[in-house]
């Protein structure tokens, strides 16, 4: 990953992005950036004004207000530069499903502009990357959803973008398909790109992405690096402890020890497992330091993160949007 | 079964009811319907039977849009689910295939049924104008819903056979053609044929084929409903079998309400609902298959690379056939014109390949509708493919803009009318000259606006219409060709006169640009801005 300074282009730069629907406000203020050669998350809840706020990255919707740059270039004013730099692979299966898979990326790249020599040999990297090149020649009307998946995948890739934005890639494939995918992803980072994924799947997101999004009810609730999101800033931090052994003895001791202020077994305990709260003053290390000199026999002993599904839960409202 | 039934009926009654565009069409049967009256009014003014103009047409224009109907709306009450692939979520929801059949092809006959009953207080308005009688009306309205009852099954049937609607319209249309034409031409060739040709047997064969269909054929039984003596005509060809009997009764109004037309065309419905029920499982299968073939070798030289022209390729490649079916309508064409030929022969006229009279004039009529038929087949059908595919927002995505991606697709289909036109120029160079004298330049340059309009209505109710798009621009059309044709023949008169007196010899030339100017500046320039926004806005959605 090469290093952003301050002079780095955002690969996304949404600001103050407002768009309404017949009367109906889908976006509000939307401001937010992307930069360059990460994995970005977009979240919200069903309604919330992400699908929206993807056509106006993609160039498909004209906002009623504010502006969105794809690497500089405006995507009201140079709509035909930003869809060069950018593959959009919609939530829905839209393809030609009498097409084979060949002439379904030959087609795309044509669109593309690229000539027909580049042409074969961007169409076997692409279907290499995505491990479809035995079914090059296979309708798509016979492929599995995944295998569709896939090939929807190498099309956004035939043009080489340098970003990808993706409504929703793993809706409906198998954990097996969904895996794959994830990995074809973090491949596309290593390759350089910029990858905008939205998705439901947090537990996946969490792994993936250096940096999200959360959007609820056309309003961005957080966006930044996935490590501040799940630090929880706001709560004094929890420790875990997993001890080898049980040891009827070692929660009493533990809570004697200096700065300790609670210890407690999680819901589902085993007898070796302890959430442990220091007090503000205390450090991790000295805590540490005093821990070894109980002679427990430790297994491990980590910050506990917040899930982003709690992140989410918490910085999103609860119901429909009407 | 029963509540299965019911649910998909009335689901599709509500939808019907709540969305707008059927009631536009309700509005134009009315605007139609003024249409009629204002025509009669213009034609027979004075003579007394204006009434029964006024009736003719209106008649004439509901066996169009019922036979269109057919090929277009009533042909996708099943594979509108096999297209969508819901058919299976169906049958999973507990319907056999009677609940599927009743209920998806009964509540489109019903609304469709509904446009006849709400014209016959109107029409009764031709009584009152004169010419025709009240059992005549309720003959000819009886004799329309058993045709729209006929149509609507056979359509049914084609739409259970075949996997996509594309396909059921394309089955439909031929079955409708071949009803509509055989007879005349079994009867022609009866009477081109030199005796002793043929065997008894297949004489019989091909004598009782007009029998046959005139006992189901609306045209007829319209004839005879109204007293034409001339036959039953739509845009100026006589569709009836030729074997229709006009009474001295039949033309003072005297006849029998119900006719063999009426049960003939039910039970001919009912065997193919029964037929459609029972092999609706049997044909099943889902619209994948769809396109060409899948064998390796004939696709590599059937579909190739695509070009830099990369919509239009698609377009031609896999909307209209490619170039297998482009080969294949050119050998039909060379059929076609053979069998012209064959026939001349047989008239016992000889003169190398090229046709005369009649013949040559037949010839070109014919390829000028086959040319008509797939102008107004594509332009209703080549956006709302991609729209019901759901590829329109893929496609926007890419650095093409979207007047280029339209602009694309009319090339990629106007490379599929090849052989349409090649036969037209075949036939006109081949012909004895008696094209070049039955055509006017007034009369070419009417036709190729209205082509222009007609497709550009097309493309632009797919969008809304989905496939009630076809019927929907004959019913605009018609109106739309008096309304255009005023300002055209107004335009040719003024151009005459301005270069008479200014000593201009290219009279016609010059009125022709002239009208092709208006027509595209006033008409086709707003209908075309209306097709790029309505997509852009498709895209968005």
């Amino acid at each position: 990953m090469s290093t952003i300074t301050r002079d780095t282009v955002p690969a996304i730069s949404v600001t103050n992005l407002s768009h309404a629907f017949k009367g109906h406000q889908a976006l509000s203020q939307v401001t937010f950036c992307v930069m360059p050669q990460t994995l970005h998350g977009f979240v919200g809840p069903n309604g919330a004004g992400k699908t929206t706020t993807l056509k106006a990255i993609c160039t498909l919707l004209k906002p009623n207000w504010g502006e969105v740059e794809v690497f500089g270039h405006s995507v009201r004013n140079d709509s035909v530069a930003v869809r060069r730099r950018i593959g959009f692979m919609p939530d829905h299966f839209s393809m030609y499903r009498q097409m084979t898979v060949f002439e379904y990326l030959d087609f795309f790249a044509a669109a593309y502009g690229l000539p027909v020599r580049q042409r074969d040999t961007v169409i076997h990297d692409v279907l290499t990357l995505t491990d479809m090149e035995g079914r090059r020649d296979d309708l798509i009307s016979g492929l599995s959803r995944g295998m569709q998946q896939r090939v929807s995948l190498a099309r956004v890739l035939v043009h080489d973008p340098d970003l990808l934005l993706l409504d929703e890639p793993a809706s409906g494939l198998d954990p097996r398909a969904r895996i794959e995918l994830m990995e074809i992803l973090r491949e596309l980072r290593r390759m350089g790109k910029t990858v905008f994924i939205s998705s439901h799947i947090l537990s996946e997101l969490a792994e993936l992405c250096d940096s999200v999004t959360i959007i609820d009810r056309g309003q961005i609730k957080f966006s930044g690096p996935m490590e501040i999101l799940l630090e929880s800033p706001d709560e004094k931090p929890l420790y875990n402890l997993k001890l080898a052994t049980i040891s009827e003895t070692a929660m009493q001791r533990i809570k004697e020890l200096p700065g300790v202020e609670t210890v407690s077994e999680p819901e589902f305990a085993t007898g070796r497992d302890y959430n442990i709260q220091l007090a503000p003053a205390t450090s991790a290390n000295e805590f540490l330091r005093q821990l070894l000199t109980l002679d427990l026999s430790i297994t491990s002993f980590s910050q506990q993160r917040r899930h982003l599904n709690q992140a989410f839960m918490d910085l999103t409202t609860r119901g429909v949007r009407t | 079964m029963i509540s299965g039934v019911t649910t998909l009926f009335s689901w599709t009654l509500k939808t019907d009811s709540k969305s707008v565009y059927p009631h536009i069409v309700r509005a134009g049967f009315a605007g139609a319907m003024l249409f009629a009256i204002s025509m009669s009014f213009t034609e027979v003014f004075g003579t007394g039977s204006m009434g029964l103009r006024f009736f003719e047409l209106v008649c004439t224009l509901n066996v169009l849009i019922i036979t269109v109907s057919g090929i277009s709306y009533f042909v996708t009450a099943v594979t509108e689910e096999k297209d969508a692939g819901t058919y299976a979520l169906l049958r999973l929801a507990g319907m056999n295939s009677l609940s599927i059949t009743l209920g998806k092809s009964t509540s489109r006959l019903v609304s469709s049924l509904m446009l006849l009953v709400i014209q016959m207080p109107f029409t009764f308005l031709s009584i009152t104008l004169g010419g025709v009688l009240w059992n005549q009306i309720v003959a000819a309205y009886l004799a329309l819903a058993a045709w729209m009852i006929l149509v609507a099954n056979l359509a049914l049937f084609c739409s259970v056979r075949c996997a996509t609607s594309g396909r059921a319209a394309g089955l439909a249309a031929t079955i409708i053609g071949v009803f509509v034409f055989l007879p005349r031409i079994s009867s022609a060739f009866l009477g081109a044929i030199s005796p002793g040709l043929l065997s008894t047997g297949t004489i019989a064969f091909l004598e009782s084929i007009p029998a046959v269909c005139s006992k189901i054929s609306v045209f007829d039984r319209l004839a005879e409903i109204l007293g034409l003596t001339s036959g039953f005509k739509m845009l100026g060809i006589d569709f009836s079998t030729g074997l229709t009997t006009i009474s001295t009764a039949s033309i003072k109004g005297a006849v029998s309400i119900v006719a063999g037309q009426f049960w003939s065309s039910l039970l001919m419905a009912l065997v193919l609902f029964v037929i459609s029920t029972l092999t609706l499982d049997f044909w099943s299968a889902p619209a994948d298959s769809a396109g060409p073939s899948e064998n390796k070798i004939v696709r590599r030289w059937a579909v190739g690379r695509c070009w830099e022209l990369s919509v239009a390729w698609k377009e031609f490649l896999f909307f209209t056939g490619g170039r297998t079916f482009a080969i294949a309508k050119l050998l039909a064409g060379g059929l076609a014109f053979a069998g012209f030929r064959m026939f001349q022969e047989l008239d016992g006229y000889s003169d190398g390949l090229a046709l005369r009279g009649d013949y040559s004039w037949w010839a070109f009529l014919t390829f000028v509708m086959t040319l008509t038929a797939e102008v107004l087949l594509y332009s209703s059908g080549c956006l709302f493919y991609e729209v019901r595919q759901q590829t329109q927002s893929t496609l926007a995505t890419v650095p093409i803009s979207s007047v280029r991606i339209l602009v694309e697709k009319f090339a990629g289909c106007a490379i599929a009318l090849i052989p349409a036109i090649a036969w037209i120029f075949i036939t006109l160079i081949l012909s004895d000259g008696t094209i070049v004298r039955n055509c006017s330049v007034t009369m070419v340059s009417s036709y190729l606006i209205m082509l222009g309009f007609a497709s550009h209505l097309a493309a632009l109710l797919s969008l809304y219409a989905r496939w009630a798009a076809l019927p929907l621009t004959i019913l605009l059309a018609m109106p739309a060709f008096f309304c255009m044709a005023a300002p055209i023949l107004g335009l040719t008169a003024v151009t005459s006169v301005f270069a008479r007196s200014h000593n201009i010899e290219v009279t016609l030339l010059l009125s022709g640009i002239i009208n092709l100017f208006w027509t595209w500046m006033f008409v086709l320039l707003p209908l075309q801005i209306w097709i790029r926004d309505r997509w852009i806005a498709l895209s968005q959605q």
